[in-house]
């Protein structure tokens, strides 16, 4: 008979613990092998710690909502000798005690300053937890051009230069790190190109496009109907734009279900206190973005005047300055430069942006008439956060507006 | 004139002697038989009465000379082996390294400890001491890498009101050679660009100095050119020098003899990272002997200190992040 420590198991990459949710076998019941001993929960998935091979459970040391570290002894197995022996244990040494390395206590080490050889001392079975880097790594996590070092933080500050500034620098440094030297020759290299003043609305876009760009952004698409909605701007005076349908169809859809449009913070959804959508509009060298306060508050034909009205101010640069304050969610009519299909990216500090393509005329069946009718259809998209929003959701949100449109006298 | 850094040791304290009355020599078997080095050889017959042979009692030592300096005498003591500094430990940090702190009275002594491992010397007769002491304040540490600053560093000890623990290296007694002394040398407290570079900073003092400038060599081939610092003394420490150096590099190595635990090469990289970081373009690093004591047999002994070789790989390493 062998004594064997039960240990917990590498349970993935990146894993280095895991958490004891239930014991499923009693001290002293038989096992087979692969019989599930332990339930464990790590960071990504719920699985079970199993015996190596068929024996008696003669101990239980893991304690339940406990976390152990990869490697640490959670009970031991009796086994047979001839099973110790399959698994490669020298059955000539004692078997090793089961004392629990709990993932706040380490191990006592014996004296370090005197280990001479490795042949004199006594090997534990179990794996320490390693570290994944030694040496002089980069630092963990912290792998190739994204990693910065304090001198280039600096040195890019001086200089008033984001990460994103160097995406065209060829690391030669650890890992393809960007090094300062690296810098030093792309900047100087820099100087023999003509090089013209950037706007500081430019500098403006660039900054917010870059904030956003750090989200895990995502984009869908269906095509919506716009016939019912070009009849009623027709009859209507003064003229709603076709964005403002969709600004007010927005606001109803998000009514509905403020948390689509709510930001994550660590782990909480912060929800937005008033529906204010804001929309694009095409300036010189740039894009502002005006807002029209609590859109599910006031009917499309209340808001035509106002929607004119700020972007005439967008375009002359004399947005009023309570525009600060920015909007939930924006709304860009990209169609009006014959784009068709396009990905927006929503403001840093909204999760949503809705396009509205060019519109067209294609066939479609008609199940009254039997046969196929011009209709004029665009495509309707919806760029967002993938932290908040799922594909369904954001599908959901979209059939929704698409819905809301096919009766603009609602609106 | 050749000159080795034992001799301009000896020198300095014949001039010493010459120039002020008031200073003696203290330690074992200093007087006729000229010490366990020869580093007072035939200074008795010049200066009799001024060279005294001490008991076997480092404690004994330094508490004759501090209340011989309470009194106005500035005293020389050679403990025989730097290690054997620590009998005397207490006299050291608890009584001369206070007393002015305590008294407004000066306690003028230089204590010279030869210094750092020869091959075969073993535990006893190996250690550097620098980082120990230079933890307390109210002593001065000297950590001479030449025979220049051999000679001229100790002289300022002496002149220092001060304690000074001058800490001689035994490797570079007989292997360090110079043709001349120059007159002018650096002041106290500013370190010395032994080599200038562009791609690393290399911070040393002592024997190791050596060692990282034939490293700093070798790395001439693959195309680096490594600035080398040299502490000349470790406390007061020139962070300013330090710091200037790393705003060139990005780079930073600190190479001792000590153990590695604390000491000096981690207050270099402490104050940097405190006051430069935003110079720093890898992790700072350092190199010293090994985390045991100092082993006797000279194989091991290469083994166990910092060597051109081990520093030339460290830098390969630093300089490829």
């Amino acid at each position: 008979m062998h004594v064997i420590p039960i240990l917990m198991p590498q349970l993935g990459e990146s894993i280095a613990e895991a958490t004891i949710i239930r014991v499923l076998i009693e001290p002293g019941a038989a096992v087979t092998a692969g019989q599930e001993i332990f339930e464990v929960e790590t960071n990504k998935a719920v699985m079970t710690v199993t015996a190596s091979c068929a024996g008696k459970v003669s101990e239980i040391v893991a304690k339940p909502n406990t976390s152990y570290a990869v490697g640490a002894a959670l009970g031991s197995l009796t086994i047979s000798a001839a099973d110790a022996k399959s698994l490669g244990l020298n059955l000539n040494t004692a078997p090793t005690s089961s004392a629990p390395v709990t993932s706040n206590g380490s191990k006592e080490t014996s004296n370090v300053h005197f280990q001479i050889s490795d042949a004199d001392s006594i090997h534990e079975h179990q794996p320490m937890v390693e570290p994944l880097v030694s040496g002089l790594p980069v630092p963990a996590g912290a792998a190739g051009a994204h990693y910065i070092s304090p001198r280039m933080r600096a040195r890019m500050n001086e200089l008033g230069l984001n990460a994103a500034d160097l995406a065209a620098v060829p690391g030669t440094g650890a890992g393809g790190r960007v090094t300062v030297e690296d810098f030093e020759l792309f900047l100087r290299k820099l100087d023999e190109h003509r090089m013209t003043k950037a706007s500081p609305m430019r500098i403006a876009v660039a900054d917010s496009m870059r904030r956003s760009w750090s989200r895990p952004l995502a984009t869908v698409g269906v095509n919506v109907v716009l016939d019912t909605m070009l009849a009623h701007r027709k009859k209507t005076n003064p003229k709603p734009g076709p964005a403002l349908y969709v600004i007010r169809a927005l606001a109803l859809a998000l009514s509905e279900n403020t948390a689509v449009a709510g930001r994550l913070i660590g782990n909480r959804i912060v929800h937005p206190r008033a529906i204010d959508i804001g929309f694009a509009v095409e300036v010189d060298d740039g894009v502002m973005v005006p807002v029209i306060r609590e859109v599910e508050k006031k009917p499309l034909a209340t808001l035509v005047d106002t929607y004119n009205k700020l972007v005439e101010q967008a375009r002359a640069r004399r947005l009023p300055q309570d525009m600060n304050r920015p909007g939930i969610a924006t709304v860009t009519n990209f169609g009006t430069f014959g784009i068709v299909w396009a990905t927006p990216i929503p403001l840093p500090e909204q999760n949503l942006v809705i396009g509205l393509g060019a519109g067209r005329k294609a066939p479609h069946w008609s199940n009254e008439v039997n046969c196929f009718v011009p209709i004029t259809e665009a495509e309707l998209t919806l760029s967002f956060d993938h932290r908040i929003l799922d594909g369904g959701g954001a599908g959901r949100l979209l059939a929704r507006i698409a819905e809301l449109l096919q009766k603009p006298e609602k609106l | 004139m050749s000159l080795t850094y034992l001799d301009a040791i000896r020198e300095a304290q014949y001039e010493a002697l010459r120039r002020d009355p008031n200073v003696f020599l203290y330690g074992q078997d200093i007087g006729k038989f000229g010490g366990a080095f020869k580093a007072t050889k035939n200074l008795i017959n010049e200066f009799p009465g001024r060279v005294i042979d001490a008991p076997i009692s480092e404690d004994a030592m330094v508490g004759v000379a501090v209340g011989a300096a309470i009194e106005g005498a500035r005293p020389i003591v050679e403990m025989q082996f730097a290690d054997f500094s620590t009998c005397g430990f207490n006299q050291i940090v608890n009584q001369a390294a206070t007393h002015y702190w305590r008294t407004n009275v000066p306690c003028p002594i230089v204590i010279r400890l030869p210094s750092g491992g020869t091959a075969g010397s073993g535990p006893f007769h190996s250690q550097s001491m620098e980082s120990v002491y230079a933890h307390y304040p109210g002593l001065v540490i000297m950590t001479p890498a030449t025979v220049e600053d051999a000679y001229h560093m100790l002289l300022h000890a002496v002149s220092l009101d001060d304690p000074v623990i001058f800490c001689e290296h035994k490797f570079l007694y007989y292997h360090l050679k110079a043709d001349s002394l120059p007159d002018e040398t650096l002041p106290l407290g500013k370190a010395r660009i032994a080599r200038p570079g562009v791609h690393a900073t290399v911070v040393t003092y002592s024997a190791m100095l050596h060692e990282c400038i034939r490293a700093a060599e070798e790395l001439v081939v693959e195309g680096y050119q490594i600035e080398v610092v040299d502490l000349r003394s470790v406390k007061p420490l020139d962070a300013e020098t330090i710091l200037a150096s790393v705003a060139r590099t990005g780079r930073l190595l600190c190479v001792g003899e000590s153990f590695p635990w604390g000491g000096v090469t981690a207050e270099v990289i402490a104050r940097v990272c405190a006051d430069g970081w935003h110079l720093l373009d890898a992790p700072p690093q350092r190199l010293n002997s090994k985390d045991t004591p100092i082993p006797y047999h000279p194989n091991l002994w290469r083994a166990h200190r910092p060597t051109a070789a081990s520093i030339g790989t460290e830098l390969r390493r630093l300089l490829r992040f």
